[in-house]
């Protein structure tokens, strides 16, 4: 098959991907957004985040072979970006269990992971929990004894009260500056779970502060290669970041625009003050030039560019941050109403400042990439 | 002194041209004019340390419990904090001794606000709105109505049932459009009070009235003739319980969850001659000013003292939410130091302090254009002044009557909306509106620095830096959206004396 026939199969499988996506939210997510957001004190949309497993969507970085998609970045990015136009709670667990997985995929490099793939192949087994909001030079991370018994706390464990599995980070006993990647069975004896952690945004992708005392866990890949397996689950789950933040900020845009075309002051459409088009117009370039960035990353990534980590990292940080501010002018553009639960606006507004911190806080990535861009320029 | 010399008229020449000293430094020519500058300060430092203390006692025990109650349940009401207030004398606090309140100057409220602020907006909104319906009742300048609802204030703090009062102008179709007369002719207005006999007969709705529910006056604006609102206002005291009035529907919000935001909902209902603070039709007679003009005036007068006080608000957030991010990056370790060495850290943390600084700097500069040219200039009159700070409450009680006199709300008024200068207007609401828009972006910034410095831990309710994310965003929105003061500016303080200009 020639380049561009290759292509043409994967842009229409990208299309699929998209509709699917787009499908799943209009009918699972949008009518219940505020119901679904107000958990822990409402119920947890457990029905949704089942069907999402029918669906494929926790497979799609994980090989074919063991029940996956094996469809890559460009995949999770779309399905990302279209539910996040509509609840970015659940692109949020799609993204947590993506970042566990990918840990195990760079472990696989260096080891045989089928036991590990063959365990999470059983049913409902995924989504896996992950601490996808911290960056493991921020972390509280737990010590591990030779035996491989993990001891001490993770904070807001993401997905920690509703899986089966979750991959963590702990320091060797032996050797208290190597880290290594393990997966545990949370429903093993010695492990304690705080209440679903209240916070900011994506409240349906609830996270918990676990407390582990020799809880048996098994060694993922290398032992000391924690770092290593973290960094370039980074890179990867960078691009996933960016489409969250984006689908977002569409999604806050999209509400921006029709709202300020159907609301009158002064005797006109709002959309027709000029100050209120500058502040669409603004949205829109971020989203324009969010949108091509992204799909830029994807491609260098999948047509293996070498520079695409140092790419995919600072769109991931720029997008976020574009985000950021562009949800606040969001819930601006509605006003009061804009305040309100009963519009999508302020739930994007909260949903984009906690995606912002996903894969670790933003300044430390943001000095992380340019140590990796001095390292290289030497 | 150096060598050169000005002489009068060039010293003249070259201080009217822009910008004036008393366009741009509000400050210097309070302390000019102002009596007994001292006497302001120990005012100002008196309600600092006062909400402070209010702030250990009262709110930060409760404040994130309040928040998490009212997600539970939006029909949460914090009447322990609102009782509280009542029994610290917070709700007489800023009235004027003469109306039975405890005389403290007006500029001393907005660092008392943006104390409380900095630890919970909302509560802060809880405790201070009032001042919002009650600036507004004292723009109408109706004496008789100033001293007969303040003196029931007083009675409330005296009783331990809270007489609070809140400000409904709002409406479901109108919100930027009821704030500038420029826009109200064309916007779409549907509270109607009808002039029936003996009173007003109003139908309607108003919207998003913070402590609407928790309230027992609300000073209701409204409009006789639906196509000509401008020129027809009408501003009304509704108590509780009058008939055809009742609240509607709490609104569900992102943050100051504290601060309930009410439906008020009037059917036929009837307001009495006497509890019309202001009507158009008065306004017309023997006037200078058009009444569009006094009405400008009126809603000038309200939103500049207000306006600053969101500002306040705004440096509050923007403080607690730079305090928080301080206290957390003491004992955070990132890869292996503490946060608050790492010199991009003390960057960012040196940024917030400044933005909180820079607020406060700039809101204070309102507070003293509105000691100069607003609703509280009067007080700072010489005689006033002195009388409201030396004479016993007791004496003003005595003497209270005298406001029942129709004479002296005329007289009132003619000095503060028939005789009030343009160039006053200008300043006051041109630098309320700054403050207003430059304080609560800057609320902004601080607390999405917070949460920056603080990664998903800035996140956490229980950690408590992202409420001042939620608690701000409302900041920038009510007093007229920050796109309106940015106009409001513009027209007041650059487009003046632009005959080409024009706004809206
Ligand atoms: C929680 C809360 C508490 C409140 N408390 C009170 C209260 O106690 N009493 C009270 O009376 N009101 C209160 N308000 C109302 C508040 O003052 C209004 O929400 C505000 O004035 C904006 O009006 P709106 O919501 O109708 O927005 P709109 O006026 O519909 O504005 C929507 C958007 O259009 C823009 N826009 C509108 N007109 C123009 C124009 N001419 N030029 C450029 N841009 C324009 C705005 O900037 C905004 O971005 C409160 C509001 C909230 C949310």
């Amino acid at each position: 098959m020639n380049i561009q026939a290759t292509a043409q199969i994967f842009t229409e499988e990208l299309q699929a991907i998209s509709d699917m996506a787009k499908n799943f939210a209009s009918k699972e997510l949008v009518a219940k957004r505020e119901e679904n957001d107000h958990y822990p004190f409402g119920e947890l949309f457990t029905e949704t985040i089942k069907n999402a497993s029918d669906v494929g969507f926790y497979g799609v970085n994980l090989p074919a072979e063991y029940g996956g998609t094996g469809m890559g970045y460009s995949a999770l990015s779309s399905i990302l970006e279209n539910l996040s136009m509509a609840d970015a709670s659940m692109a949020g667990i799609i993204f947590t269990n993506a970042a566990a997985i990918e840990i195990i995929n760079q472990a696989s490099r260096d080891t045989d992971c089928s036991a590990l793939y063959n365990m999470l192949s059983a049913k409902e087994a995924l989504p896996i929990a992950f601490s996808s909001f911290t960056g493991i030079g921020e972390m509280e991370i737990p010590g591990a004894s030779e035996k491989g018994e993990i001891t001490g706390r993770i904070n807001f464990l993401c997905l920690g009260g509703i899986s089966r599995y979750a991959v963590l980070p702990a320091r060797e006993s032996t050797h208290g500056a190597r880290i290594s990647y393990y997966i545990l069975d949370l429903d093993k004896h010695g492990i304690k779970k705080s209440e679903p952690v209240y916070s900011l945004g994506l409240h349906a992708c609830p996270g918990v502060d676990v407390f582990l005392e020799k809880v048996p866990a098994i060694l993922i890949g290398l032992s000391g290669k924690g770092i290593k397996y973290f960094q370039s689950m980074q890179s990867h789950l960078s691009l996933g970041a960016a489409a969250l933040s984006l689908g977002i900020l569409k999604g806050s845009f999209m509400e921006a625009l029709q709202y300020t075309k159907d609301r009158f002051q002064g005797g006109r459409q709002i959309i027709n003050w000029s100050e209120v088009r500058m502040i669409l117009a603004n949205m829109a370039i971020e989203i324009q030039a969010g949108q091509s960035c992204l799909a830029a990353a994807c491609n260098e990534l999948e047509n293996g560019v070498t520079e695409w980590e140092k790419t995919a990292c600072a769109i991931a940080i720029h997008v976020a941050e574009m985000a950021c501010r562009a949800t606040v002018d969001g819930v601006q553009l509605l006003g009061g109403n804009g305040y309100m639960k009963d519009y999508g606006q302020e739930k994007r507004m909260r949903d984009a400042h906690q995606a912002q911190c996903l894969l670790g806080m933003a300044p430390v990535r943001k000095m992380e990439l340019i140590d990796l861009i001095i390292k290289e320029s030497q | 002194m150096g060598e050169i010399r000005l002489t009068r008229k060039e010293k003249e020449k070259y201080l009217s041209h822009d910008p004036k000293i008393t366009d741009v430094i509000n400050s210097l020519v309070t302390h000019y004019k102002l009596p007994k500058s001292k006497a302001l300060y120990k005012q100002i430092d008196t309600a600092i340390a006062l909400a402070r203390k209010f702030n250990e006692e009262v709110v930060k025990p409760v404040y994130k419990q309040i928040d998490l109650n009212v997600t539970q349940d939006n029909e949460y009401l914090c009447w322990d904090v609102i009782n509280k207030a009542n029994e610290w004398g917070f709700n007489t606090l800023f009235i004027p001794k003469m109306f039975g309140g405890q005389g403290m100057n007006l500029i001393a409220m907005y660092p008392f606000v943006e104390e409380i602020a900095s630890v919970c907006v909302g509560l802060a909104n809880v405790v201070c709105v009032h001042y919002l319906g009650f600036a507004t009742l004292c723009a109408s300048w109706n004496l008789k109505l100033m001293n007969e609802i303040s003196r029931e204030v007083k009675r409330g703090e005296k009783t331990g049932n809270p007489c609070l009062i809140s400000l409904a102008i709002t409406e479901p179709g109108a919100g930027t459009d009821v704030e500038e007369t420029m826009l109200i002719d064309r916007g779409r207005i549907e509270t109607i009070g009808q002039k029936v006999e003996g009173g007003y007969s109003v139908n309607g709705s108003k919207i998003f009235i913070s402590n609407g529910h928790v309230s027992t006056w609300h000073i209701l604006i409204c409009y006789t003739n639906k196509n000509k609102p401008s020129g027809t206002t009408v501003m009304l005291a509704v108590k509780n319980g009058m008939k055809g009035f009742r609240f509607g529907h709490r609104e569900k919000k992102m943050g100051q969850k504290a601060c309930v935001a009410s439906e008020l909902i009037f059917e036929n209902c009837f307001v009495p001659d006497k509890y019309v603070c202001m009507q158009w039709s008065d306004l017309s007679e023997r006037s200078s000013k058009s009444v569009v003009e006094v009405i400008q005036t009126v809603i000038d007068n309200v939103v500049s003292s207000t306006r600053a006080g969101v500002a306040a608000f705004a440096v509050g957030a923007a403080r607690g939410a730079y305090e928080t991010a301080l206290a957390y990056s003491r004992k955070k370790i990132v890869n292996g130091i503490p946060l608050i060495n790492h010199q991009w850290a003390q960057s960012m943390l040196a940024e917030m302090y400044k933005n909180v600084n820079m607020g406060r700097a700039a809101y204070m500069e309102s507070a003293y254009a509105n000691a100069m040219h607003g609703l509280a200039k009067t007080l700072s009159v010489r005689p006033i002044f002195y009388a409201d700070m030396l004479v016993p409450s007791w004496c003003f009680t005595m003497i209270s009557p005298i406001f029942n006199l129709k004479i002296m709300t005329w007289l009132f008024r003619l000095l503060n909306f028939y005789r009030y200068p343009q160039e006053s207007a200008e300043i006051q609401s041109g630098w309320a509106s700054l403050t207003k828009f430059g304080c609560t972006d800057l609320g902004i910034i601080n607390t999405q620095k917070a949460i920056q410095l603080m990664g998903i831990d800035g996140c956490r309710h229980d950690i408590g830096a992202e409420k001042y994310l939620r608690d701000a965003k409302l900041l920038q929105i009510y007093e007229g959206t920050n796109q309106l003061n940015r106009i409001n500016l513009f027209k007041n303080l650059v487009g003046r004396s632009m005959p080409e200009v024009k706004v809206f």
